[in-house]
């Protein structure tokens, strides 16, 4: 495996927020944590990006144990909720900001960063501020940010969810389209259970702290691991791509 | 059926009450706005105008500029002296402030706590007491320099009064910076961190470039401060003067008010030039921060892994905590000591002499505050929420002149108020009125900050339902606006209360001899070197503000809790 968490536990005042949670992903794969709010799914991305050290228990990725080491030092780099821009800097020197500490000459930082705005399609808005920009347009930039520095891990923080309804469908897409150009392995997090399907190569369900169910997105659909997870999803259908990806999700009560 | 009958008597009371309530609501409602609009014109505009209209009255009664060469002349010494300090003392100072701030809002556990407590106590604090612990520290018989380094220095030089000044000026514009560090942007900070941004490089990144404007704002301000404080040079100064000192004994010495005026265009001009910067600057920092941080009062940072620049911080800050407790032990003890032949012992003497001499004064000083803090607390409420919620023509101007006196050097608003209110139809010299006005309007602009950012968290639309289901105006504002408005209430009572204690600056000049307040004692015990008794008076001022704020968070605290039951 090239991400594996071992056996991860998190206490909050003597509450479990993570309890024993050991799961697996490989080279190039999205995983999806899928739950509802209050069920660890933060609080373990947080675990994997070093901003929170674990009780107990161990993050491998690609060999090597990164448990101790701080978020600066970690190659992992993670896409904010609230994306956590620079409201002080361009576009531009927002998405170069970690070539800084990575042996990066000026002009190729600004290369480089122009390659990555173009892959997210904001080639035109280099030298914008971040406040002159829309919602969908700082999640890209965002993105662009934390892919830049080559992580071997990227990590998304429900990066979808601050954006409307028709955005959120074709942000999904690009998400897709730039993880499969470059070829990321990445870690999302969401509550929308079918962005995680259609998504994920697998998702893990977690709720109260645990890990109900790790599997890919048609064993999660097909063989739901128990009643909650069954009634959770709410699904009724799903309709298929024909490489075995899912394409639209219809839930119960929804017409088809 | 005793309690059925009074439930129903007092219903019925209350709708014709309610009745008569909505008939007059609308004439009540004109009436505040008339009164808060004329209050400011009245207590702000005209006082600066007169000013200005005075400063330039020839001998003749015409319009001359003579006294503005004259005052030049004479006084360009004071004046070249004024700017070389206030830029010293604006940099020292924010440099301080910076440093402390940094340190407040990065610590964790009992550090934090001590140092906010020290923060609080300089707060509340009385002014000329760093000037005042600056001599018996520093001074030629100075427990410091003479006692334990046996030095024989004359410490009564420039830069006495800038080291002092920024002493003075640190706690306020530390307490303001870690107001807006606290308002940064979590997700900016984890973000660089995130991308491989250590501690240093966070702080000269992002941190030091998000909070420019505010820290320019913090030069500004530590600057005007420095041009309008008269009692650091006085006391300290030596034969060195600045213009504010130099006005101080002019009206005091000479009842000059022409002469007066001239100079404090010098003050008053630069001063509101540099108001309409800062409000340009204050927009800029909001946009760069803003309130959306989950977790408030750590920014994760350490200093001690922020490279050299946290070192420098901490080092500066160490300097100035080590500094204020070593001026507050001194003021707090000397209070209590003796001193024959060298030996020092325990003594009440000074404890009695207190009572003998200021005990009505000390009375009289609490019962102004407690008017002023009443009055202006309301006062700042209606006018907040008039100018946030009704679209009133020239409200621009309006909230403009709200915030003027924040930036206006004290001298200036309390000579105003002498050349406004010293004829009839408006003779309010030599009265109580005026003190409080003074103090009331002097501190209007952070009441009404106060009172804007409480009210920013009602939503409009709980006004909207009021109205919708029959509630006047009045009501509106007795219903929604004022129950919404209760945390605001208790901070702007505490900072009013606290300000009133210890303004000196604008009210010197409005104090009628015969009803002197505690702050003019201290000035008067400190001027005449009576430095125990001035301590004393010192510690009692700070500890009863800090008691009454204690009381106030008390009180609050209950209220809270039987609401949450």
């Amino acid at each position: 495996m090239y991400l594996e968490l071992d056996r991860l536990s998190k206490q909050f005042d003597g509450k479990y927020a993570v309890r024993e949670l050991s799961l697996g992903l490989e080279k190039g794969g999205l995983l999806c944590i899928l739950g509802s709010s209050g069920c660890g799914k933060t609080t373990t991305l947080n675990m994997i990006g070093g901003f929170l050290s674990p009780d107990s228990g161990r993050v491998l990725l690609d060999g090597q144990d990164i448990t101790a080491l701080p978020p600066e030092r970690r190659p992992v780099s993670t896409v904010f909720q609230s994306y956590g821009l620079f409201p002080h800097m361009s576009v531009l020197q927002n998405v170069t900001y970690g070539l800084k500490f990575r042996r990066y000459s000026r002009a190729e930082a600004r290369e480089k960063g122009r390659r990555y705005l173009e892959l997210v399609g904001l080639a035109d808005r280099e030298n914008a501020r971040i406040g002159e920009l829309s919602g969908g347009q700082q999640q890209r930039v965002a993105l662009a940010r934390a892919l830049i520095v080559e992580p071997k891990l990227c990590l998304l923080d429900e990066p979808l969810s601050n954006l409307d309804a028709a955005l959120r469908v074709r942000m999904r897409g690009e998400l897709k389209r730039i993880q499969r150009e470059l070829g990321t392995t990445m870690v999302f997090v969401t509550h929308d259970q079918e962005e995680a399907l259609i998504l994920a190569d697998s998702i893990a369900v977690m709720s109260e702290g645990e890990l109900l169910q790790l599997g890919t997105a048609e064993e999660v659909f097909r063989h739901p691991a128990n009643d909650y997870i069954a009634s959770f999803l709410g699904l009724n259908d799903i309709v298929w791509q024909d490489d075995g990806r899912v394409l639209k999700v219809i839930r119960h009560g929804e017409k088809e | 059926m005793r309690s059925a009958g009074n439930i129903q008597k007092n219903t019925g009371k209350r709708t014709s009450h309610d009745v008569l309530f909505s008939l007059c609501e609308n004439a009540a409602d004109r009436l505040i706005l008339l009164l808060l609009l004329s209050g400011v014109l009245l207590f702000i505009l005209w006082p600066i105008a007169c000013i200005a209209l005075r400063s330039l009255r020839g001998a003749d009664g015409g319009v001359s500029f003579a006294m503005f060469d004259t005052v030049l002349h004479q006084y360009g010494e004071s004046l070249r002296n004024s700017v070389f300090v206030g830029l010293f003392t604006a940099v020292l100072t924010t440099l301080l402030s910076l440093s402390a701030a940094l340190c407040c809002a990065t610590a964790r556990g009992w550090r934090r706590t001590l140092a906010m407590l020290i923060m609080l106590v300089a707060m509340v604090s009385p002014p000329f007491v760093s000037s005042l612990a600056y001599i018996q520290l520093y001074g030629r018989r100075g427990w410091i320099t003479y006692r334990l380094l046996h030095l024989s220095l004359n410490p009564y030089n420039r830069w006495g009064v800038i080291l002092m000044q920024s002493l003075s000026f640190v706690p306020l514009n530390a307490m303001f910076l870690s107001g807006i560090l606290e308002k940064l942007d979590e997700g900016s900070l984890r973000s660089a961190r995130d991308l491989g941004a250590g501690g240093g490089a966070i702080l000269r990144d992002i941190v030091l470039p998000l909070i420019r404007p505010a820290t320019l704002v913090c030069l500004l301000l530590s600057f005007v401060r420095s041009l309008a404080d008269f009692g650091t040079p006085i006391i300290i100064g030596g034969r060195f003067s600045t213009l504010a000192a130099d006005i101080y004994l002019q009206v005091v010495g000479y009842s000059d008010l022409e002469k007066s005026s001239a100079m404090n265009m010098f003050l008053l001009v630069p001063s509101i030039l540099f108001f309409f910067v800062y409000r340009a600057l204050m927009r800029r920092s909001d946009k760069l921060t803003d309130a959306s941080r989950a977790a408030r009062g750590d920014l994760g940072l350490r200093l001690s892994r922020c490279g050299a620049m946290g070192w420098g911080a901490i080092a500066l800050s160490l300097v100035f905590f080590v500094m204020i407790v070593l001026q507050y032990g001194c003021v707090f003890l000397s209070g209590f000591l003796k001193s024959t032949k060298g030996v020092y012992s325990f003594t009440l003497q000074y404890w009695r002499q207190l009572w003998q001499i200021s005990a009505s004064t000390m009375l009289r000083s609490i019962q102004y505050a407690l008017i002023v803090s009443l009055a202006g607390t309301l006062f700042a409420m209606l006018f907040a929420y008039y100018m946030d919620r009704r679209r009133i023509p020239g409200r621009s101007l309006f909230d403009c002149l709200a915030t003027l006196p924040y930036m206006l050097p004290g001298t200036c608003f309390g000579i105003g108020y002498i050349l406004a209110f010293n004829h009839a139809p408006l003779k309010l010299t030599g009265t109580a009125f005026i003190v409080m006005a003074n103090m009331l309007f002097k501190q209007l602009p952070t009441s009404t900050k106060i009172c804007t950012a409480s009210l920013a968290l009602l939503p409009e639309v709980q006004e909207r339902s009021a109205r919708d289901l029959g509630a006047g105006r009045l009501a509106v504002l007795r219903d929604v606006v004022f129950p919404a408005l209760r945390p605001a209430f208790l901070s702007c009572f505490v900072y009013n209360f606290t300000s009133s204690m210890t303004t000196a600056g604008s009210i010197i000049f409005l104090i009628d001899a015969r009803r002197q307040l505690a702050v003019f004692k201290l000035f008067d015990a400190v001027y005449q070197g009576d430095y125990a008794l001035a301590s004393l008076i010192a510690s009692v001022i700070t500890v009863i503000v800090l008691l009454v704020e204690g009381l106030a968070y008390f009180i609050a605290r209950k209220g809270e809790k039987r609401r949450v039951s």
